[in-house]
Parts: C-alpha cells; structure tokens; sequence
C-alpha cells in the first residue's frame, strides 16, 4: 500500500511540476476568423455545441446552453454572434477564458494541475484495486472462504394442512378453509387421507 | 502472562500500521494543506481576474439619457474606475455615496458606471434621485460585462493611465478602499 500511494502522489506530481507557468497561447484574444461563417440551422446547432462547453458565472454548475438565466442568455447570444462571424470553437472558449479564466471552461484543458482532473480518479480506481487484490492476497483465501449462501428448501414452507395451536383460531381455519376451498372438515383432501 | 505476551508483541504492529497510515494520510492531507497555505491572507473580496496586468477590453457605450457614445480610449492619459452596477443591486445601493464622493474627491481620476442588465427609466431616476458625481453608461446586451468577466454586480475594476487593469474589487466598496486602490492605479502596474 505504501508503494502504491509513493507511486500514485509521484505519477501525480510529474505533470504538475512539468507545467509552464504562463498562460498558454490561446487566451489571446480570438484575432482574424479561423472557420467558415456559420446560419441557419447548423448556426443554431453549433451554438448549443459550443455553450454547453462554456460555464454560466452566476449559475450553479450549469452550462450557458442549460441555464435560463439573463447572463448565459447574453453569452449564449455572444457565442452565436462569433459562430456566424466564422470564429471556431477554441477562438470562442480562449475568448471567453480570457475575460472568465479558465473557470469558465466546463470541459478543462490537459494541463497542469489538471492532469489532476482527468486521470486522478483513474488513478485512484488503479491504486484502490492494487490494495484490494493485494489484501486479498495476503489473506489467502479465495470465493471458498465466504460464507455459503442458504439454499432455498431450507427454508421452512408449512404444510397447507397445517394449523395454529389455539384451539379457537384452529377452528376458525378449519372453518375459512372449508368455505374457501370446499374441504370438509376444513382437511385438505390429501392431507386428510394420510392422516 | 498473557498481557505480557501481548504487550511484548504490540509495537511492532502497531509502527508498522502507524507508517502506513502515516504515508495515506500524508499523501490525503498534505495537498490540502498546501492549497490552504497558498491561499491564506487572501481577501476574498479581490478576486483574481485574469484580465488584472493586462488592457482593458474596449467599449463604446450610450451615456444613461442618451449622448455620443462614451468610449473606453477617451479616458486614456488618467486612473479609471470602471464601476459595474444596477438599481436593483442592494450593495450597489450602498456603495454609491463612497463613490461619488471619491469622485468629488479625485478630480485627476476619472470615475464610470456601466448599468448592468437594467432599464434606461429606471437607472436615471435612481440618478435623478441620489445625485451622482461621474456618468454612468448602458450596457444593453451585456457585452461590455462579459468582456470584463462580470460575475455579478457591483464589481469595479481599477485602470491605470496606459490603459491597463490594475485591479478588481468585487462587492460594495468603502471611501478607504477606493482610496486605496486609485492610487495603486496611479503608480501604474501593481
């Protein structure tokens, strides 16, 4: 366990301290068009696109296309405004980060600490399966060693025939069962022979 | 005899459970701290805007009561504070007499409200009202506060001679406060 987690805060820590400090290029702001001008209904689509990727500020975790709020409204009009002046996807999200930061992004960029984001919980599945086939190990013991589960006929079904000790609920049962199931006497009819 | 035997046996496993824990917890805990420690005696009211050190994005927008529109480049040669607000904002509300009294104040500093996602009528009553000391202009579509990276209302932003964002203040800002960051503004880059 202890190689895992050196292993795991090593593999962490390697991208981390490989990052360049400064901001990457992209959060200029967007210069000439780099696509085609977009209209119509592929207009309307893309904006969709492209705003599900951007964060509404003011929102809780919801995306411009997703939020009804006034801002997202005004930013989900902005992005549709660069889709149709031909700007491309990442020209809109660097134009959008460099008022924002990258908070603004729902989907991060792969750098930096957010290698952190994208493979931590892979890592940490790896790391957590490692501990458990590694526990399992050192016990020994294999599917044998668990309790083996109970087989349904140990279970006690009573006869039909069966009736309770009180002389005055057996009666009664007696009774129910002759008029529900047309026994006489309220005996089962096999029950009755055998008995 | 058998608390001997255990108490002879114990702090080998024990050490050794210690070390483990020890490494898991370290491996838990230490990133969390570091975080806390990089972050410590920040005012969460000075939020780090990636716009601060850099030009502050253009505009040119219509005066609250119609006129030429005012924009960003006119203003270039003195300190700008650049403050983004609504009536219908309570903080905003409270921080107007600070602000145009440090407008009053501050001749050489050149103070601008942009109305954020409010109505003309409305914005100049509120000004009718409560008199104020510098113009404030409209910002229909909210472009202006997207360009900014406006959260909310108010935020104001601190803009040097040259043009370039020298700091953002989010929340209602009091006379020292201004204060303060005007002449940060003045001095150029933080």
């Amino acid at each position: 366990m202890t190689r895992v987690a050196l292993l795991s805060i090593a593999l962490l820590s390697l991208p981390a301290m490989s990052a360049p400090a400064e901001p990457p290029p992209s959060a200029s702001r967007a210069g000439a068009p780099r696509g085609a001008p977009l209209s119509g209904p592929e207009l309307d689509a893309r904006t969709d696109e492209v705003g599900a990727l951007l964060r509404c500020p003011v929102c809780q975790g919801l995306s411009v296309s997703d939020s009804p709020s006034s801002m997202a409204r005004n930013m989900k009009a902005e992005v549709r405004d660069k889709l149709a002046a031909g700007y491309d996807q990442e020209q809109i999200l660097a134009d959008f980060e460099h008022s924002y930061g990258e908070f603004v992004r729902l989907k991060p960029t792969l750098r930096g600490v957010n290698w952190l984001v994208w493979f931590g919980p892979l890592l940490a599945l790896i790391a957590g399966a490692a501990l458990i086939a590694s526990k399992l190990k050192r016990s020994g013991s294999g599917p044998d060693a668990l309790p083996a589960p109970r087989s349904a006929a140990a279970v006690d079904v009573p006869d039909r025939g069966t009736l309770p000790d009180d002389p005055r609920l057996a009666e009664a049962m007696r009774r129910v069962r002759e008029l529900a199931y047309g026994w006489p006497g309220g005996v089962p009819p096999k029950a009755g022979a055998s008995a | 005899m058998p608390t001997a035997a255990s108490s002879e046996a114990a702090p080998p496993r024990s050490s050794r459970i210690n070390k483990r824990v020890l490494v898991a917890g370290a491996a838990i805990v230490l990133p969390l701290i570091a975080v806390l420690v990089a972050n410590l005696g920040r005012d969460p009211h000075m939020v780090r805007s990636p716009l601060v050190g850099r030009p502050a994005p253009p505009f040119s927008l219509q005066p609250v009561g119609g006129g030429a529109p005012v924009r960003l480049e006119s203003f270039r040669g003195k300190p700008l504070v650049i403050n983004f607000w609504a009536t219908w904002c309570v903080p905003c509300f409270e921080e107007h007499p600070a602000l145009t009294a440090a407008a009053r104040g501050l001749p050489d500093v050149q103070f601008l409200g942009v109305v954020y996602e409010d109505e003309e009528a409305r914005t100049q009553a509120f000004l009718k009202e409560r008199s104020s000391a510098y113009p404030s202009v409209m910002d229909p579509d909210g472009r202006t506060a997207i360009a900014y990276g406006v959260f909310g209302v108010p935020e104001t932003f601190f803009i040097d001679a040259e043009g370039r964002i020298v700091e953002k203040f989010v929340g209602p800002l009091q006379r020292s406060t201004i204060a303060e960051l005007v002449a940060r503004a003045r001095g150029g880059r933080p």
